[in-house]
Order: C-alpha cells, then structure tokens, then sequence
C-alpha cells in the first residue's frame, strides 16, 4: 500500500499533475491581476496551459555552438527537482508531507535546482547574451540564498527549542508546532524573518525587481535566448512549480492553520492562501517596481532581508518575549 | 482535432519587432501598440519577447538598409518555424521617403516572405493592431 501512496503522492496529488495544474493557475492569475492593476482587461486565466500548447506545436531549434546533450537535459533537471520539492512540503488539513528529519534542508537545495538548470543550460547554449545571464543569474543566487537559509535556521531554532532541541528543521514538526501554539506569522519576533522571506520570493522566482538575469530589454532574455519549443516550455512550466513550492513553503513555514476536518475545504483554504502569497509579493511588486541593477540588488539583499532575518534570529536565540 | 488545436494557438502569439534601418517612428508606433496598457493587445494573448526563438509574429519596419539587410535574413532565420512576417510602415513596401537612395535595399520581400503589409508613416497603432489580428488568421493556418 506504502508503495501505492508514493506513486499516487508523487504525480498525482500534489505532486505532478495538481503541481503543473496549480502552478499553471498561480502564472495566470498573476498575469491576469497585473492587467487589473494597470486597468486593462488582461489574458484569460487559462493563458499559461494556451501558451505550454502553442510551444509544443513550435520548432525546436538547437545552435550550432551548443553543446547538444547538456543543452536537452537541462531544462529537465529544474523540472524535476521543483516536482520533488512538492511532495516535500505538507498540505495542512490534507497531505502530512515526508515527514524526514531534515526536510526543511532538503528543501533549501531543491529551490537551487532551477536556478542551477539555468546556469547549466545557459553555459551549453554558447551565445554571449546567455553567457552575461549565467553569470546575474549566479551573483544573485549567491546573494539571496543568504537571507532565505537565516529564515530557515530562525524558524527551526524558534521550533527545536520548544522540543528542547538545538534546531529542528522537519516540516511536520514546525507544522504541529504552530497548530498547537497559534501561527508564527502573529509572533512579533518572528515578524523581521517573514518580512526578509517576502524579500527572497521575487528572486527565486526571477520578476521583476529582480528579473536581472533574463532582462529582456537588455540582454535578451539571457539564460533563456537560446531555447524554443519544448525547452523553452519546460522551464516556463519550473517557473510555475517555483511558484507552487514557494508559496506551499511560505504557508508551512508562518501560517498552516486549517480550517475545519474536511479535506476540501483545507484545500480551498491552501489554495487561497498561495494566491495571497503570489498576489502580495509577486504580482503588486511586479507592477509598481522598475527593474534593479545587479549590485543594487546585490547591496540590497545581503543589507535589509539579511538584516531582519538576523534581528529575527537573535531575539528567538535570547528567547525575548515581546 | 487539428481544428481544435489551431483555436487553441491562435490565443498565444508572442511578438518580436526586428528594426531594418527604420527611422523608429514605427518602432515608436509598435512600442506603444504592443506595450502599452492603454490598448492592451495582451488581451489577445500577445507578449512581447526579447529573443527571436521564442516568437511567432515578427514585426520588421525600416527600409532594409544595405548594411542591415543581410542580419534581418539571419535574425529571420532564427525565428522557429510555424512564423508570420508583418511589414510595418511604408518603407519594406517601397522604401518611403528614403525610395531613391544609394543605400536602400526594399522592397522587404524580396528577400523575406512577408504576409501583412501595413502602409502608413507611421501606420496608426490600430492599424497595426489590425495588421496583427489578420496575422493572426494566417498563422493559424499553419499550425
């Protein structure tokens, strides 16, 4: 039977299929609140699924400078690394999750994969464009994989010392944690952290603010110039699932409270909770920022997320109540 | 079947603007249809991107230039196959104000196959948009 749930965990629900349909749905009500905010009509919500059809029915042209295997694969590997980081994360009310010890870390690589897919397929693709790409898309990565591991460390801290543990970095255990103890959202000395994670949302998953390595407007679209067709589908369809798995992580890690016994309704209630995730960190940062240069971006990550995840860190280490 | 498929298609171009010696008074015109809120073209499903491999509709304005003439072919060429051309203006028609210069190359399709031509210097953006709509129509055929 365990066998049986795995299978069904890893590409039914959530995993695979729910994950590509959720993440496709996340990417259209994103665009579609973007256009309501600059009061124009805007695409369907179903214009992801069009768009992943339309690509499936174009060529697919592979450069003559490419490395051709490297260049194939890559988009496969963020792919794949986004739908295990899914199954990972529980659903509250509906999916207990892994349950290891050390999910939370696990995860912490799992959210590299797509930025490193990029890197990788950047470096085969041999233009110029995607070359400059590779090396924003690095710089950034290395910036704001600061602050996002001191939020982890300030939750696992807040929640091993309850168990009388140094750390404890299990998503199952930070869940039950906070249905016992209320979310950690409403702790004032956990507010710095949740800010400096809202900062990291937009870099992971690469809009505007921070759309650096793939400024179209500049550099053509860097890391990605060089895909058509079915590769160039398959890291739009990671960009949904980055946003699936950070939404889902940010709802476990600060507020998974469910709403009553039955499955759907928790569902429902997880669902709204990632749209107002998605809404309120990409979709209006989107429509009211310009993008940033790279040291800007740069100086900023490593200044005010890490800053407030610190802040957040040292008042769970001294155990202050405030 | 197919049918079906070409509904579907036909709701997703994505848009690539090639600039072949263009004075940008086109170039403004098309910014300002394909981006701009006020007419909304991404209601149709359009979206302007920044490299060639990912369009479907390639918009070329200017009156190809002798210097330019032989990197529109090779941009054109990068462009993955079902595409449609739109020639903006009037100079890929018949050059324009520029019609009897040493340094001009048009018309554009001479060398390019182009499917809309929308005269105009500049064109009004509706008329672009109404070029893109007939673009439109074409491209679905060739999926």
């Amino acid at each position: 039977m365990d066998a049986v749930k795995m299978v069904f965990n890893m590409f039914l629900f959530p995993g695979g299929l729910f994950a590509v349909l959720f993440g496709l749905l996340l990417m259209g009500a994103d665009r579609k609140i973007y256009a309501r905010l600059q009061r124009r009509v805007g695409p369907p919500l179903y214009q992801p699924l069009i768009d992943l059809v339309k690509l499936q029915q174009k060529e697919t042209l592979i450069p003559r400078t490419a490395q051709y295997t490297v260049f194939r694969i890559a988009p496969l590997l963020g792919f794949v690394g986004m739908l295990v980081a899914v199954v990972l994360i529980p659903i509250p009310g509906v999916y207990a999750g892994i349950n290891h010890t050390a999910d939370l870390l696990v995860l912490l690589y799992l959210l590299a994969t797509p930025a490193l897919a990029l890197m990788i397929g950047a470096s085969a693709s041999g233009s110029p464009y995607s070359a400059v790409g590779l090396s924003r898309e690095m710089t950034l990565t290395m910036a704001y994989e600061v602050p996002l591991l001191m939020v982890f460390l300030t939750v696992a801290m807040k929640v091993g010392m309850a168990y009388g543990k140094l750390g404890d970095f299990s998503l199952g255990d930070i869940i039950s944690f906070q249905q016992q103890n209320g979310p950690l959202l409403l702790d004032i000395t956990m507010l710095p952290a949740v800010l400096a994670f809202m900062c990291c949302i937009p870099a992971t998953i690469g809009v505007v603010p921070f759309d650096i390595p793939e400024a179209e407007t500049e550099i053509a679209e860097g890391p990605l110039l060089e895909y058509s067709g079915t590769g160039l589908s398959m890291f739009k369809l990671t960009g949904g699932l980055k946003m699936v798995v950070i939404s889902a992580l940010a709802v476990a890690l600060f507020f998974p409270t469910a709403l009553g016994g039955f499955w759907l309704i928790n569902l429902l209630w997880f669902i709204i909770k990632c749209l107002l995730v998605i809404t309120v960190t990409i979709t209006v940062v989107r429509a009211t920022r310009a993008r940033m240069r790279m040291d800007q971006a740069f100086k900023f990550y490593l200044l005010f997320p890490t800053a407030l995840a610190l802040i957040s860190m040292i008042l769970t280490m001294f155990s202050v109540k405030l | 079947m197919a049918n079906l498929l070409q509904q579907i298609v036909k709701k997703s171009p994505w848009i690539y603007r090639i600039n072949a010696g263009s004075c940008n008074g086109c170039d403004v015109e098309m910014a300002t249809t394909a981006l701009i809120p006020r007419y909304d073209v991404e209601r149709l499903g359009c979206r302007y991107c920044g490299s060639p491999k990912h369009a479907d509709i390639v918009l070329i304005s200017g009156p190809v230039t002798a210097v330019v003439k032989e990197k529109v072919i090779r941009v054109f060429d990068e462009i993955p196959n079902p595409k449609v051309v739109v020639a903006v203006g009037i100079c890929p028609i018949s050059g324009g104000v520029f019609r009897d210069s040493y340094a001009i190359e048009s018309p554009l399709d001479a060398y390019i196959p182009v499917d809309v031509n929308v005269p105009g210097c500049p064109p009004r953006p509706q008329a672009i948009i109404d070029g893109i709509a007939k673009a439109l129509e074409i491209w679905k055929t060739r999926v």
